[in-house]
């Protein structure tokens, strides 16, 4: 009977979560279809859909367990990963950021400019009886006179209307003024209205009671998707690569453009492009050396400590306990410690060794700099590691090569060290591709510092791959995204054929069968 | 005597200068933590006066939310440590146990992404989140839950990976047997598995939250708001201003948060080793 609660209860609360879980993926289907996000939303809706099939049928067993998480692992890694490859297909920077339609319309905004002779108006701020914005507009010296809303024009007789001092007319009939805190909530619009003159002409206001005759100078026309400035003749056409340019000369385009898909041009550019090519380079080697030093070095002094403590010794457990410290420690806020360390007028480092060194203005002991705090954060991971290892080794290998006359030497490197790689090997290379791309610890560090003078304007000497892609993708006011994708989608591959090296060798791959 | 120097002296040289290289650091921390001025500028390395102004500053100055950060991190890295491992125990099982059309397409898959670095695909994913934001601003860019379930979809790669491992070391006839009396495969998760690698379970949660905890840079990108920081981008936010001045809250900050973390380290040690083992790398 317990049982049998227990078990209602269970399907109970399975039914409640799956039909919130649903509710909230309706609402939010619901409102990204509106804002046409329509790649997210069918990806929702095919989400919806299995959990209905998957949770409320018995039509796969194993899909009730791997749903979820495939899920969350399709929605934030294989979406974004396929998203960088398709933003690495794209023109895709500051000045290109935007959608077409969106870029048309802003360079329609923009590609305005006062008529030939000036024109101002002198006008009062107000409103027709449907409440639509309207100006009451005088021109003293002409004496003229009209209201205008964003469609209509009225011209207005001069004999019938009360003029003032100026010679500006003060009320019209239908015409109600607007009072300053009106004025003040209706700020935008007042501001982008355009209000009717004539086919070519509108007015624009230019503050509380000055308006402006302004024409189009930049009109476009759909069907031949070009725009045309009306002063000069010049005509824009749609580029290819999400600017509209001059057909003249292709180096004069209106500004902003959009994200246009110019497919491989951005991988071509990393290897054409003497500017990104002569930056690329000494990055893509230092983060080679990095990885590799680091590496090195974490291991030597990892297998080192190791083979110390592999033996009864005074303070064995108390060693142990202060040399993983490091690696129990958050390492963001060593990083950070030892950034400040390396301080060259305060820092720990130079007072102690007395010595007066400028250590992250020179891309020498920048370098060494982050190996040595690299080694820090690292070498306890493989001195863990080793130390495992070692007690695994048999040690009746290391007795009978001793029986055989073999000094403590040839027996480390004849018996424990190959014994040693085979198991650590596969952990090499994983640390290789980790440190290949340990972003951190060069961004709190040195922040890819000092700056490369050789190299392109945002590459630093200890600049690494991905600290260096994370600059082109994020720095202020020149970003580019597309350039920066592609460089990611290169870094990939080439850590998953370090990875998979490391993989096969470790024989992963047999268990698939 | 001369036996115990040949054959010792040279390893406690050894460990005597590791161990002065790993402690120096974590030394000046303290020493700065307790210095009045509050700076990491050294002047002597044996402090003359004592004080704990940093720590009160820390929980008294109303321009330091440090409690707030650490609640934040706390609960982020919280829910992420459960749920991710919640989500990714269930799907390791079926991986390493079930049957089923495309297993073997959605294990490669799964070998693939576990590799991709979630760094890499960085400015994706804010640009992702930057359009979620337009339509649902509650889970979208700045917000606290959708920089959790960033944070969830990153850790499942790994987590499913490294859970699948230890599900496959555990004896298959102990499946088998239950599956003999009857059980269905939600039993058999939930009457096997679950008892036998809860101590597993633990040891993934708990490298998910120290990860999580660690995370750096997409709290950053994320959390612009002073008070939905978490603690890593706060504390960093002191000292990477102009002037360094204020190292003093930051190592005491960086105390407080890191004694937590390393009493778990050192008690669970042996645990995590044996994760460590299985191919994860912490950040």
């Amino acid at each position: 009977m317990e049982k049998l609660f227990q078990r209602k209860v269970t399907v109970t609360l399975k039914y409640i979560t799956v039909a919130l879980v649903s509710a909230i993926l309706l609402l939010l289907i619901e409102s990204s279809f509106a804002k046409r996000e329509y790649a997210i939303s069918a990806f929702l809706t095919v989400g919806l859909i299995a959990i209905a099939i998957t949770y409320l049928t018995n039509f796969s067993i194993p899909m009730k367990f791997f749903l979820p998480g495939m899920f969350f692992l399709f929605a934030f890694v294989v979406g974004p990963i396929l998203y960088t490859i398709a933003m690495s297909g794209f023109h895709y920077q500051t000045g290109n950021y935007i959608s077409k339609p969106e870029s048309i319309t802003q360079i329609l905004a923009g590609g305005i400019r006062p008529d030939a002779a000036q024109t101002t108006f002198d006008i009062i701020i107000g409103e027709d009886p449907a409440k639509n914005l309207e100006i009451l507009a005088s021109d003293p010296t002409n004496k003229k006179y009209f209201l205008a809303t964003a469609t209509t024009k009225t011209d207005l007789d001069p004999a019938g209307l009360a003029i003032d001092g100026n010679g500006d007319a003060t009320v019209a009939p239908g015409f109600t003024p607007l009072t300053p805190s009106q004025q003040a909530a209706q700020d935008k619009a007042l501001a982008d209205t355009r209000f009717a003159y004539s086919s070519d002409y509108f007015i624009t206001i230019e503050g509380g009671n000055v308006a402006s005759l302004k024409e189009q100078s930049l009109k476009y026309d759909s069907s031949t998707d070009t725009f045309t400035n009306v002063l000069t003749h010049t005509v824009y056409r749609d580029n290819g690569t999400g600017n509209f340019a001059n057909i003249k000369d292709k180096n004069d385009q209106l500004q902003p453009g959009w994200r246009a898909p110019i497919w491989f041009e951005n991988y071509a550019k990393l290897f054409t492009d003497p500017q990104i090519r002569s930056a690329l380079i000494p990055v893509f080697i230092w983060t080679i050396v990095f990885a590799s030093l680091t590496v090195l070095t974490q291991f030597a002094l990892g297998l080192l400590i190791a083979m110390t403590l592999n033996r009864k010794l005074h303070g064995r457990r108390i060693y142990r306990s202060i040399l993983i410290l490091p690696y129990a420690m958050p390492s963001i806020m060593s990083i950070l410690i030892w950034g400040g360390m390396f301080d060259t007028e305060f820092g720990a480092i130079n007072h102690l060794f007395g010595t007066h060194v400028h250590w992250f203005q020179s891309a020498l002991y920048a370098r060494l700099a982050v190996i040595i705090v690299n080694l820090w954060l690292g070498f306890p991971y493989f001195y863990l590691i080793c130390s495992g290892a070692l007690q695994a080794i048999p040690a009746e290998l290391s007795e009978a090569a001793a029986i055989d006359g073999a000094s403590s030497r040839q027996i480390f490197r004849k018996i424990t060290l190959p014994l040693l790689l085979q198991v650590v090997a596969p952990l090499l290379v994983a640390s290789f591709a980790f440190n290949f791309n340990n972003f951190n610890i060069i961004y709190l560090l040195t922040g890819g510092g000092p700056q490369n003078t050789l190299g392109g304007a945002v590459a630093g000497s200890t600049d690494i791959l991905i600290s260096y892609t994370y600059k082109i993708a994020f720095s202020a006011g020149n970003q580019n995204l597309g350039l920066a994708s592609a460089i990611s989608v290169v870094i990939f591959v080439i850590i998953a054929s370090i990875s998979l090296y490391g993989i096969r060798r470790s024989k992963v791959l047999d268990s698939f069968k | 005597m001369k036996k115990w120097v040949k054959e010792d002296l040279w390893r406690h040289i050894v460990l005597l200068v590791t161990c002065f290289f790993v402690l120096f650091p974590i030394y000046l921390v303290f020493l700065s933590a307790l210095s009045p001025t509050g700076s990491l500028q050294v002047t002597s390395f044996i402090p003359k006066t004592i004080s704990f102004n940093n720590f009160h500053l820390l929980f008294h100055s109303p321009k330091i939310p440090y409690l707030i950060w650490m609640k934040n991190s706390i609960v982020i890295a919280g829910l992420v440590a459960v749920l991710s491992v919640v989500i990714g125990a269930a799907s390791a099982f079926s991986f390493s146990r079930l049957r089923f059309r495309g297993k073997k397409q959605g294990l490669q898959l799964l070998l693939l992404v576990q590799m991709f670095p979630a760094i890499l695909s960085l400015s994706a994913v804010y640009v992702i989140m930057e359009r979620v934001y337009n339509f649902a601003p509650h889970i979208g860019l700045g917000t606290e839950p959708g920089l959790l379930l960033v944070y969830l979809g990153g850790a499942m790669g790994v987590n499913i990976w490294l859970l699948k491992g230890f599900v496959d070391s555990i004896p298959i006839e102990l499946d088998e047997a239950a599956k003999v009396d009857g059980a269905s495969a939600v039993q058999t998760y939930w009457l096997i598995f679950v008892p036998l690698a809860a101590p597993i379970l633990a040891v993934v949660s708990l490298l998910s939250f120290i990860g999580t905890f660690n995370e750096f840079i997409l709290a950053r990108l994320f959390l612009v708001d002073q008070n939905s920081r978490t603690i890593a981008v706060g504390l960093q936010s002191f000292i990477s201003g102009q002037y360094a001045t204020n190292w003093g809250p930051f190592a005491a900050g960086s105390i407080i948060a890191s004694i937590p973390l390393v009493a778990i380290f050192l008690s669970l040690q042996r645990y995590i080793i044996s994760g460590l083992t299985a191919g994860s790398v912490k950040g």
